[in-house]
């Protein structure tokens, strides 16, 4: 007698068993369904998550270090210092310092920026117009979609082009060609070399370094052209009088040769600037310390999400093995029938086994099914990115399996140990 | 699968060349020292190869006993069986099922088919257990029915079927793994007068090609179309008639 043959005979006997007990089968699978249901959801929900940290990180610059230059707290009163020009952040030469003495350094593209209007006709959009140097775009990947990156040829010679969003020119009210379009920023004109690819997604490397203003609203322009024609000083209207600040670097993103360098780089940075700076006029974010953040704060929520789905799994199974308890005791007569004809223990042992199996494995494959639907749900309704993977039902449906043959031990045990005397006579 | 009996027959007790059962001495009991119910007190009994025979006697004689441990449900506290030649006290409990499936029919009062199966389905019980191939099972199972009528009603429950219907179904199933031996416990009990004789009829022909038949009854009408009828009371075998006909020992 082949196994494939005896398989497939109690198979067929489950389903001829359970054929008689539908509606009590059903509410059976009830508890493995929505156990399973949630076990596919939430993983789902964690493989969406995962997926979206992995994104950033691809999006993010993992290597980078963003120095950024920040206005130190005041320390004086403030109203000796409103005609002052406060002079802070970082200078050319914090740079160089970089460059000489911290190791691991692929590059360290400066920044210099300025908030300013840019204006088109009537139309007046706020912008913050970024210094770059060449390759400033690859390191915080930032994609050109048309036209051209910054280049530093464009350095060289200070040409007066930028690259900006599609977005703004739209903004301003210009429909045409974006590339040759002279963008009025201010009292400089810059003419449009090349378009960015629209960010679906916001990284943390993006946010931190063209925090206050919308990101649309960013002019990319040539970093000695700006120096060149704007000079050092920025001046901002506040409450009524001006505020004058020469920072000569806004930002500076340092990249680290290698990613398992990030984490030493931004230490020696920090010790470095700490002992050349008397103020704290700078701040450091490192993109992969976010990320190692993130990724935890996920673990948990994983770990949580799953003890909860679990439980819920291990009620469902209980509910099982307990009404298959109750069928065992029901069917005694058929039981002791069997043992009469010439069944042998292992024969009442595969029957009910394969029965609890099949309900378990019934209610797991409905339990992907409503998990598939919860996951679309969730995404619908929530920012959450949940993503439903074969691999994920795959998993749920052993897991299912696997309750049924726990749940399904003991009852089947208990029936193939029936005296089958006793159990024919059973009433 | 291999059949464990067939390797212990060994040398079958003196004139016991040809008995399907050979019960000596079995003693019975429940419960133990001054609580002790002797239910068998030392039956012996021999069934030659092809006979039939009756058993009769009051509720409580011990006759359900005897037909348990003839049917290997049950075991002897003292004494010997031997079944079809073989020592069923030396069995281990999947040899005995064995032995149940491949040379025991049981045939019940109630019946006893299983109510969530079809006639077919339940036909097809035994052969699924002796390991039959899946078609084979059912072609086997299909063509029983037929030999008892039943062929117009393969596909209908227990429940939807008549006592008489009910009773010829569960021979059928007793019969698929073609047994030599067909135990009956009152086969006839639960039915009316007509479904009873077309079920002593179709026994009477399973008789006639050549099985033992082995029959507990109280109706004496019944008890006399056997070939012998033995009486139990007390736990005791009390008298062993002859039909007419008689060729069999005792």
């Amino acid at each position: 007698m082949s196994a494939l043959n005896v398989t497939a005979g109690f198979v067929q006997l489950a389903f001829r068993n359970l054929r008689g007990y539908k509606l009590r089968s059903f509410l059976t699978t009830l508890g493995v369904v929505f156990g399973i249901a949630s076990v596919v959801t939430m993983l789902a929900m964690g493989r969406g998550a995962k997926e979206e940290i992995l994104r950033e990180i691809d999006k993010l610059g993992i290597r980078n270090v963003i120095i950024t230059s920040v206005k130190p707290a005041e320390t004086k009163g403030g109203a000796a210092q409103r005609t002052w020009v406060s002079a802070y952040g970082l200078r050319f030469k914090d740079l160089d310092h970089i460059l000489a003495t911290v190791p691991g350094i692929a590059r360290a593209l400066p920044v210099h920026s300025y908030a300013e209007q840019a204006w088109f006709g009537s139309r007046k959009e706020d912008v913050v117009v970024q210094g770059v140097t060449a390759g400033h775009f690859d390191a915080v990947k930032l994609k050109v979609a048309m036209g051209r990156d910054i280049t530093d040829d464009d350095n060289r010679v200070r040409r007066g082009v930028c690259v900006v969003h599609l977005g703004l020119l739209r903004a301003l009210g210009w429909f045409g060609d974006p590339i040759g379009f002279r963008l009025q920023v201010g009292e400089q004109v810059y003419e449009v070399v090349g378009i960015l690819e629209d960010e679906e997604f916001r990284g943390l490397a993006r946010q931190a370094l063209s925090s206050p203003a919308p990101s649309q609203g960013e002019v990319y322009a040539p970093y000695d052209t700006v120096i060149t024609r704007v000079g050092l000083m920025s001046y901002t209207r506040r409450s009524g009088s001006f505020e004058a600040s020469n920072v000569e670097i806004n930002t500076v993103v340092v990249e680290a040769t290698n990613q398992d360098d990030v984490l030493v780089v931004s230490r020696m940075l920090r010790t470095l600037l700490d002992k050349t700076h008397d103020v704290k006029d700078w701040e450091i974010v490192v993109p992969l310390e976010l990320l190692a953040q993130r990724e935890k704060a996920q673990r948990v929520l994983d770990v949580a999400l799953l003890t909860i789905a679990g439980i819920s799994l291990l009620v469902g199974g209980i509910g099982i093995a307990n009404i298959m308890l109750a069928t065992v005791t029901e069917r005694t007569r058929e039981i002791g029938v069997r043992r009469a004809i010439g069944a042998k223990r292992r024969h009442i042992v595969g029957q009910f086994l394969t029965e609890t199996i099949l309900l378990a494995g019934a209610g797991g494959i409905l339990g992907v099914g409503l998990g598939w639907v919860g996951t679309f749900i969730v995404g619908q309704f929530t920012q959450w990115e949940a993503r439903f993977t074969p691999d994920v039902a795959l998993v749920a449906l052993v897991v299912s399996c696997a309750v049924g043959v726990m749940s399904g031990i003991l009852p089947a045990w208990r029936a193939s140990r029936l005296d089958p005397i006793q159990a024919l006579r059973y009433q | 699968m291999s059949s464990p009996a067939s390797e212990m027959r060994g040398a079958p007790a003196v004139g016991a060349a040809d008995a399907v059962i050979d019960a000596t001495g079995v003693h019975r009991w429940y419960g133990e020292g001054d609580a002790r119910v002797e239910v068998l007190r030392g039956v012996s009994m021999r069934v030659l190869r092809g006979e039939k025979v009756a058993i009769m006697g009051a509720s409580g004689s011990g006759k359900s006993t005897l037909l348990s441990i003839l049917g290997c449900l049950d075991r002897p506290d003292a004494g010997g069986y031997r079944l079809d030649g073989v020592d069923v006290l030396q069995l281990s409990d999947d040899e005995v099922s064995d032995l149940r499936l491949r040379r025991i029919g049981f045939i019940f009062q109630a019946f006893h088919l299983v109510p969530q199966l079809t006639i077919l389905e339940n036909a097809e019980v035994p052969l699924f257990y002796a390991g039959v191939p899946l078609r084979e099972r059912h072609d086997r199972a299909k063509s029983k029915l037929e030999q008892v009528g039943l062929g117009h009603r393969l596909h209908h429950r227990p429940s939807q079927l008549s006592g008489g219907e009910q009773q010829r179904a569960a021979v059928a199933r007793s019969l698929v793994l073609e047994p030599p031996l067909l135990l009956a416990d009152e086969p006839t009990g639960n039915l009316d007068t007509e479904n009873g004789k077309a079920v002593l009829a179709l026994l009477d022909r399973i008789h006639a090609e050549g099985r033992t038949i082995v029959m507990v009854t109280h109706d004496s009408a019944i008890a006399e179309r056997a070939d012998r009828t033995v009486h139990v009371r007390d736990g005791l075998i009390v008298d062993s008639a002859h039909a007419p006909a008689g060729k069999a020992t005792a």
